[in-house]
């Protein structure tokens, strides 16, 4: 295969993050060093202003998402990046932008935790404390690449979420796919930047009703509907507020009205749930196990299918790159026929799974997990082995040792 | 639009209030907050800016209800402490990505101004376009009068029955000793305060005014406190009424980020690989190298180098680099996978080959348990200064520091391997070394390969 220098370039997701944000439009980054999220930061100061961007160092991680979620309202699209313990501290202002539907997109690039944790080793620990931030436990879209290409493509896409339905998205990455370089084939990468947010309400031009009615900061019709974005420094009035609030952006004390926007906050994702579905499916009809796996971890779960196949084993295989909302549809569909599944993370309780075990009623769900290092393919490749074994639901793998309960 | 076509330009009609129509004020009798709000009013009258164009953040607490009273400015209501940190946002991308029209005013009280310290300092240290007034009536109103940060001494306040202990911080000296232009401090019912608002709001560049006030409901009661005796507790604690600084000396983030841009702009350039020339794919299954070394010897960028060469060759590659977490420091480790194919799992179980250049490098594989690691295809190629871990036919002693020097060990011992296993060619390896080092570092290379061939330790 012929390649020339300049379409054939190593890459970290990382940079890749960076890039994929800049080809999407995003023209603000406020960042706050961490390991090993800090290459994103980086490749922003480098790339943005470029552009016509501005990308600076916050004093804090929370100042860093206060001042994106500040661009934003201006409409300007902005991004920040950080790890799990920048991550506890974004949490108040990421609440705020969903409370104020404010596009904005946020890369956790995971490392080993609880607290600081370990700064240089992996993990993928932090996706539950990433989607359940909200008190109420909002859904936030949440998309997980597993390569340096999937870094530009998932961030262009987390924009296009962010700005069509108003909300803050998560780009969960990982240590070993932040930081790890691989080959990009500059021609292999998708040709298309992210959409911006709607500034007017879907339904706002089609009723004549509604003409002339006051529309607040927050309205919509149908419960459903995204409201139409309008810049803080337009002509047109914006009262914002992270507090209770009518649809005008008045705070309110529990009216039916503030409820109501509060229910439309969920409804609005939640109603598209199928259109955020996004898997990396590899099914063979025939399969009695199938292996769920996401981020770096799903590159170790499609080495072991792989090689579980070349032994005459039927599996199949689903990755998922959109983590929240749960691609609901996509498993029900890999789950037909299949009586084990396998879920593999690197994390010990098996975060997601406990999320997907809702979906497999009278099946047996098995966890592949671990902390410290990658789960390599042999090790979920065991997994699948034992599947038949009446005993151990669960596969717990701790320093490398394997233990059955 | 229908109602926007009802806004009237405002140089046509003046403005003769930026509240609503009979404002009830949410605030108990007689709070300092009202005060704020009315001269915070007549400063925008005599100002007569456009609606369109201010921007009140507002923080939590009873100040934070002002949002309320306004009508057809932009509001923007936020979270506790955080209300200048969202305007720093906001002001930022006005002034640098937009049209610069905003004028931007932060409401906070003193509790709002401790906890949201940090992105005081930060807003005065960037010289962003933002007024702020911490309006300072030395209590926790909303939460039933708790003292705060600024709550003076001897102070009775929910949580200090006794009399606060713990001296107050100055908020307008923190403020001017972070750069800050503009610094000025008032009492809520001062009659000038409307003149030195308009006169902070106009100010370009970051500006804070703290306005002393009365808390009726809480700090009142328990304090006899009055007008006078906030003049008073001001004297007692040397904080300073009036202006305290006004520099115009400094330019904005925004005019020195412009500037700096421009500046910047020549010297940048993107970093690429050399010219292409013909490639010719060598390698068949995919490869593991290990590469250990010591930090500033080049470890990691030998080995992207080296990748990028594999890359040209239509392989696919992964990098993961290893090195403690003070970088320049101690060892450094990068993993390479080189492969015709695409690569899943990037962890090396059993390693086809490492090369260790120094005694960091060796002692950190030791720990990782590299050498437990080895099969029976891995080579290891070690500096002949180091001490072998165990004898084995499998591991070769050459001289590397002393052939190739530190600083391109790593690269001299990669081409070794890709001369002898044709990992990538040779040639195409050092045309990238001569494009990114120089002439004399791949010539270096290329005189030293014999020396290292023909040692033998």
């Amino acid at each position: 295969m012929p390649v020339t220098s300049s379409s054939v370039r190593f890459r970290t997701g990382n940079q890749m993050i960076a890039e994929g944000a800049i080809q999407a439009g995003c023209r603000f980054f406020a960042g706050y060093p961490i390991t090993p999220a800090t290459g994103i930061f980086k490749a922003m100061i480098d790339l943005l202003p470029r552009q016509g961007g501005v990308a600076l160092s916050a004093p804090d991680e929370i100042s860093a998402v206060a001042y994106c979620i500040g661009a934003s309202m201006r409409g300007l699209k902005a991004m920040t990046a950080t790890s799990g313990p920048g991550w506890a501290l974004m949490i108040e202002s990421v609440q705020y932008a969903l409370m104020t539907e404010m596009p904005l997109v946020v890369a956790i690039v995971q490392r080993l935790g609880p607290s600081t944790g370990g700064a240089t080793q992996g993990g993928q620990g932090d996706i539950l404390l990433a989607e359940f931030a909200t008190s109420g436990g909002y859904t936030i879209p949440m998309l997980c690449p597993t390569t340096a290409q999937e870094c530009y493509e998932l961030t262009i896409l987390a924009f296009t979420w962010a700005e069509l339905y108003r909300t803050p998205v998560i780009l969960l990455s990982d240590k070993e796919t932040g930081m790890t370089a691989e080959r990009i084939e500059d021609d292999l990468l998708p040709d298309v930047t992210a959409q911006h947010r709607p500034t007017s309400g879907r339904f706002h031009e089609l009723s004549e009703s509604l003409r002339g009615m006051k529309r607040g900061t927050y309205h919509f019709d149908f419960p459903q509907e995204i409201p139409g974005f309008f810049p803080v420094g337009g002509d047109r009035r914006v009262t914002a507020t992270g507090s209770a609030h009518d649809k005008q952006g008045k705070l309110q004390k529990n009216s039916p009205e503030t409820i109501e926007v509060l229910r439309h906050l969920e409804e609005k994702i939640r109603w598209r749930e199928d259109d955020f579905a996004v898997t990396d499916g590899d099914l063979q009809p025939s399969a009695k196990t199938l292996v769920i796996s996401y981020g770096v971890t799903s590159r170790s779960a499609k080495d072991a299918v792989k090689l579980a196949r070349k032994k005459g084993h039927n599996v199949s295989f689903l990755g998922v790159l959109s983590l929240f909302p749960i691609p609901q549809k996509k498993i029900a569909e890999a789950l037909e026929g299949v009586e084990t599944v396998i879920v593999a993370e690197e994390n010990l309780r098996g975060l997601y799974r406990s999320m997907v075990e809702t979906l497999c009623r009278g099946k047996k769900v098995i966890g592949v997990n671990k902390i410290g290092s990658m789960i390599t393919p042999l090790e979920i490749y065991a997994a699948i082995l034992r599947k038949n074994s009446e005993q151990g639901t669960q596969t717990l793998l701790l320093n490398g040792k394997t233990t059955t309960n | 639009m229908p109602e926007e076509a009802a806004i009237k330009p405002p140089q046509q009609v003046p403005i003769n209030s930026y509240l609503v129509d009979n404002p009830r004020f949410p605030f108990c009798k007689g709070c300092g907050h009202g005060h704020v709000i009315r001269h915070l009013n007549e400063a925008l009258v005599a100002l007569q800016i456009p609606s369109k164009d201010v921007a009140l953040v507002t923080d939590i607490g009873c100040i934070g209800l002002a949002d309320g009273l306004f009508r057809e400015i932009h509001t923007v209501h936020t979270t506790h402490g955080r209300s200048t940190a969202f305007a720093t946002g906001l002001v930022l991308a006005d002034s640098i990505l937009a049209d610069r029209r905003l004028k931007t005013i932060v409401l906070i009280g003193d509790g709002g101004a401790m906890i949201g310290l940090q992105h005081l300092v930060h807003a005065a240290m960037l010289n962003v376009d933002v007024t702020v007034l911490i309006c300072n009536n030395f209590v926790y109103g909303m939460t039933g009068g708790q003292g705060s940060g600024l709550t003076p001494e001897c102070f009775v306040t929910a949580t200090t029955p006794n009399g606060n202990i713990v001296p107050p911080a100055d908020i307008c000296e923190i403020l001017k000793h972070s750069s800050a232009s503009f610094v000025a401090r008032a009492i809520a019912a001062d009659r000038s305060l409307p003149e030195l608002l308009a006169h902070a709001i106009s100010f370009p560049g970051f500006a804070a005014v703290e306005i002393l006030e009365l808390c009726t409901e809480f700090a009142v009661p328990s304090n006899a406190l009055t007008g006078d005796k906030l003049k008073e507790i001001a004297r007692s604690n040397n904080w300073e009424i009036g202006t305290i600084v006004e520099r115009r000396d400094r330019e904005s983030f925004a005019q020195r980020y412009q500037a700096s841009q421009r500046s910047g702009e020549e010297s940048k350039k993107e970093s690429t690989a050399g010219p292409g020339f013909p490639r010719h794919r060598v390698l068949r299954r995919p490869t593991s190298i290990v590469l250990a070394g010591s930090a500033g010897e080049r470890v990691q960028s030998s080995a992207a180098l080296f990748c990028q060469v594999a890359l040209e060759h239509g392989l696919f590659a992964t990098q993961k680099n290893d090195n403690p977490v003070t970088q320049g420091t101690g060892f450094s480790i990068s993993e390479l996978w080189l492969s015709p194919t695409p690569i899943g799992y990037t962890g090396i179980e059993e390693p086809d080959f490492i090369i260790v250049t120094s005694e960091d490098g060796l002692r950190e594989l030791s720990n990782q348990r590299w050498f437990d690691s080895m099969g029976n295809r891995t080579r290891v190629l070690i500096d002949d200064s180091l001490a072998v871990p165990f004898e084995s036919p499998r591991i070769e002693r050459k001289p590397l520091r002393s052939t190739f020097g530190p600083r391109m060990s790593v690269l001299g011992g990669l081409v070794c391997l890709a001369e002898r296993h044709q990992l990538v060619t040779a040639e195409s390896l050092l045309d990238a070394i001569r494009s990114r080092y120089g002439e004399q570092s791949a010539d270096q290379i290329v005189k030293g390969l014999k020396r290292v061939q023909e040692f033998t330790g």
